[in-house]
């Protein structure tokens, strides 16, 4: 067993080298088409607003992918990702557009956005519950949680709205933070944005200096890896994996919310609903960017940039299926778990753990 | 002296076992307090109630004579105890250091991360202290298991224990670890702590013991110093009247080869595991193959078996070419398997009596019939003398001893020609060993052919026809039990060659291997 781990490292360290190779390469393929005749071309596809464009998009992706990737650290597969950012984007809707006549559009959409998290939090806390008290098996318990957030959003739907979609409420203006956003090309990219994009750029950082920085990431790592040499040490397991299994939650309110919140304005029920699937591609994202948050973040903006590209190229006429657009995560996630191989699931992920089994 | 510890009536029980039956029992302080015993016989139960993990159903804990109760570990810990488990509880992932300050994590930037620097450094200092040799950069997947061991001594240390409790600690250690165990413990009592030590291994008990109390059934049999202990005395409180029987092993007439291996290579990911080994078994004859764990016995008893594929060589099965067949075929040509690990690889926890006993018959049943039979399995328990509370609960709630006795019934009820028993009695009480040992006499009796693959001399002694000898991969000698004393095999495990002025050629360490290995056998 020693061996075989000496040996993932001699690998890993290949693998470094590759990923560098491959950087490389592509930073080549880059200048080469910005030189080439093509250049007006592409730059008027791939220009601020494109980059603009796929940050936002990746929001939701980000933050359902990090809420994910918590859960399973800390030992629980939360699959049903999905169902909390359909429950965070009915739920923003609803709340906003209720509230939004008395207390006014502003404070509606921050309401919505809070209602979102507790919706969140509350559904994770059952689906905790499901899982650690009574040991459901989490991945099907995940189902469950999706197919239940998909039948019932659209049901309430109909139900409050006459209607599977909502009408269009207030939502989130973009904020440009002063003196900043004036930096050219920067300030428009970073600096001019919906309050979930900010939300998104804090909790990317926060959420990796916690996992490797501080005691509870510590736990969360350590409850996922080897569940007794935490509950040894003293420290409640499935304490640890109710908090961790509550900031999926929580995070994936956040992105259901930045869903409907900022642009749409509007609860779509058709179909896989408005989420449509940026659970499933977050859980992508944090299996291709090995469980950091900051791999995540960058795994899911590329998802985000492929479909930022597909609506660019719609705009301009090139009418590429988006279905083809939208099969590439999943091809990705396959291609690099098995070519590459160096995602690493935690030991324990998916058992139920209880204190003095042995 | 004040008693470091004090347990008064401890009572524990579980679904149809009582695991502590009233015990008492008084540690000393700066005292090794050895806690010997069977398995089963109660002694890490008692462990894990002083450590918090399990609730007592009654008695007291008095820890420097005040009453305390522990509800978790944690508080155990805060009084000063700390447990190393027999099964290490550390995250491979994780670095020595943090697997160390895991749950106590020194804070920096008000509270708000792990202060790793001062982390290191306390790591660094406290292993120094006790002379330990070990990087506290390393993860812990990357380093021995006896560096592993000390990670959770450290770890115990850290967190201010005084009192340490080591379950069975030596059960995963070489023998040279288990030497410089014994020097740590030398260093700890140096340092005032006091240690709790659990075995049911005799030969350990002596060398470090102040005092020594023995569990039997749930029971405190008794507690003496260390003085007035002798092996033999020790070994009757264990096991009570059970005395080892001298097996009857008669003479007994070989037939036809049933097993014939050729030139068996195997190799790893990056050495050679098994080496150009050549053996046979006939017909009523048992081959022992002696050597210490992790010398290539393993792979090549499940390469013979028909798990791994061979990158060199032949295996013959009743006088055909078996090499290509896989565990399948061989088992339906009648060559059982009692493979090294009973829990991963004999049984499936989870499934119970009846669905066990159908492993490796699954495939001759008709469709559609449900994958049990029961019926085998209650004439399994009967005959093997399984403790069960019904053939319909999971294995799992069996003892491992039971566990074993149903993996050996399962594999010489489908009347095998051959068997491959590796490791066959490792970990179990004395009565299940005799059993065992009994049912592969018989099998050997009834003209079958047994290869017996064992740590043990004691066993390979009593039951082989002929030893051989495994080192690194290699058969280095083959020996007739009769005539063979202890001490040579233990050369020879060690990789020695034999030489007839023994005295003089031997070097230091290897006369203590042999010892030890003697010591083991008294």
């Amino acid at each position: 067993m020693i061996e075989d781990m000496n040996l993932t490292r001699i690998e890993n360290t290949t693998l470094t080298r590759r990923r560098i190779g491959l950087l490389a390469l592509a930073i080549v393929a880059v200048v080469a088409l910005l030189v080439s005749p093509y250049r007006d071309g592409i730059t008027s596809i791939v220009n601020v607003g494109f980059f603009n464009t796929a940050l936002v998009l990746s929001v939701p992706i980000t933050l359902a992918g990090i809420g994910g990737l918590y859960s399973e650290k800390s030992g629980v597969i939360n699959i049903g990702i999905e169902g909390f950012l359909i429950a965070g984007a009915f739920t923003s809707v609803l709340v906003t557009g209720a509230t939004a006549g008395s207390l006014g559009a502003d404070n509606a959409v921050w309401l919505g956005l809070l209602a979102a998290v507790v919706v969140g939090s509350v559904g994770a806390l059952v689906f905790g519950v499901v899982c650690i008290r009574y040991k459901a098996d989490q991945v099907i318990a995940g189902l469950a949680v999706w197919f239940i957030f998909l039948g019932l959003a659209p049901f309430l739907s109909r139900v409050y709205w006459g209607n599977i979609n909502s009408p269009t409420v207030a939502t989130f203006n973009q904020v440009a933070i002063p003196i900043l956003s004036d930096i050219p090309w920067i300030g428009r990219l970073l600096f001019t944005n919906y309050p979930t994009t900010y939300i998104m750029l804090i909790v990317v950082p926060v959420a990796w200096y916690v996992l490797k920085h501080t005691s509870f990431g510590m736990w969360v790592r350590a409850s996922g890896e080897h569940p007794e040499s935490l509950d040894t040490a003293g420290i409640n397991v499935n304490r640890v994996r109710y908090v961790s299994i509550m900031i999926s939650g929580a995070l994936s309110g956040i992105g259901g919310a930045a869903l409907t919140l900022s642009t749409v304005g509007q609860f779509i029920g058709q179909g896989q609903t408005i989420v449509g699937g940026d659970g499933f591609i977050g859980i992508v994202a944090y299996l291709m960017g090995n469980y950091n948050p900051l791999g995540t973040f960058a795994a899911a903006l590329l998802f985000a940039g492929l479909d930022a590209l597909q609506l660019r190229l719609q705009q301009i006429g090139l009418d590429i299926a988006p279905e083809l657009f939208g099969a590439v995560p999943y091809v990705a996630v396959i291609i690099v778990l098995v070519l590459f191989g160096y995602t690493r699931i935690p030991a324990n992920a998916g058992e139920n753990y209880e204190s003095g089994d042995d | 002296m004040t008693h470091s510890v004090e347990l008064t009536d401890i009572r524990k029980t579980f679904p149809g076992v009582v695991a502590n039956d009233d015990v008492s029992l008084s540690v000393n302080k700066g005292e090794v307090h050895v806690i010997l015993g069977e398995n089963g016989a109660g002694k890490s139960t008692l462990m894990n109630i002083l450590y918090g993990l399990y609730q007592p159903d009654g008695g007291t804990i008095r820890i420097d004579g005040e009453e305390k109760e522990f509800e978790s570990p944690q508080d155990a810990i805060n009084e000063g105890i700390g447990m190393i488990h027999q099964h290490f509880k550390l995250v491979g992932p994780m670095t020595i250091t943090e697997n160390i300050i895991l749950g106590s994590e020194p804070k920096k930037s008000l509270g708000m991360s792990v202060d790793m620097e001062t982390a290191r450094r306390e790591v660094k200092e406290l292993s120094e202290r006790y002379g330990f040799d070990i990087n506290p950069e390393d993860a812990v997947e990357d380093v021995s298991v006896g560096v592993r061991q000390r990670v959770e001594i450290l770890r115990a240390l850290y967190r201010g224990a005084d009192i340490l409790i080591l379950d069975e600690p030596t059960a995963v250690l070489t023998p040279d670890e288990i030497e410089s165990l014994f020097v740590v413990f030398d260093e700890l009592i140096e340092q005032g702590k006091t240690i709790i030590f659990i075995t049911h291994k005799l030969d350990e008990v002596m060398s470090v013991a102040d005092d020594i109390s023995v569990l039997r059934d749930g029971k405190r049999i008794t507690t003496i110093p260390a003085e007035e202990a002798t092996n033999n005395r020790l070994a009757e409180l264990m096991v009570g009247d059970e005395v080892l029987l001298e097996l009857d092993r008669d003479p007994h007439p070989k037939g036809e080869e049933l097993l014939r291996v050729d030139d068996l290579q195997i190799e790893g990911d990056d050495a050679t595991l098994v080496d150009d080994v050549t053996l046979s078994v006939r017909e009523g004859e048992v081959l022992g193959i002696a050597g210490v764990d992790g010398n290539g016995q393993t792979v090549l008893s499940d390469a013979i078996a028909g798990l791994i594929e061979l990158d060199d060589g032949s295996v013959t099965f009743d006088g055909e070419d078996a090499t290509e067949w896989g565990r399948n075929r061989l088992n339906d040509a009648g060559l059982s398997y009692i493979p090294p690990d009973r829990q991963e690889q004999g049984l499936v926890m989870n499934f119970d009596h009846g669905e066990n006993v159908i492993l490796g018959e699954q495939h001759t049943f008709p469709i559609g019939r449900r994958m049990r039979d029961d019926e085998l399995a209650e004439e399994i328990v009967a005959e093997y003398d399984v403790k069960t509370s019904g053939v319909e609960t999971s294995v799992k709630s069996l003892s491992g001893g039971n566990q074993q006795k149903l993996l050996v019934g399962r594999e010489l009820e489908r009347d095998p020609k051959l068997v491959i028993a590796s490791n066959p009695t490792r970990g179990l009480d004395v009565g299940s060993i005799e059993f065992i040992h009994e049912q592969l006499l018989s099998a050997r009796r009834n003209d079958r052919g047994v290869l017996l693959i064992s740590s043990k001399l004691d066993e390979l002694q009593q039951l082989s026809d002929r030893i051989a000898v495994i080192y690194e991969g290699e058969i280095i000698d083959t020996v007739d039990p009769e005539t063979v004393t202890e001490r040579e095999l233990g050369l020879l495990m060690a990789g020695q060659e034999l030489v007839t002025e023994e005295t003089d050629s031997v070097s230091n360490e290897n006369t203590l291997q042999a010892k030890r290995i003697e010591d083991e056998n008294k």
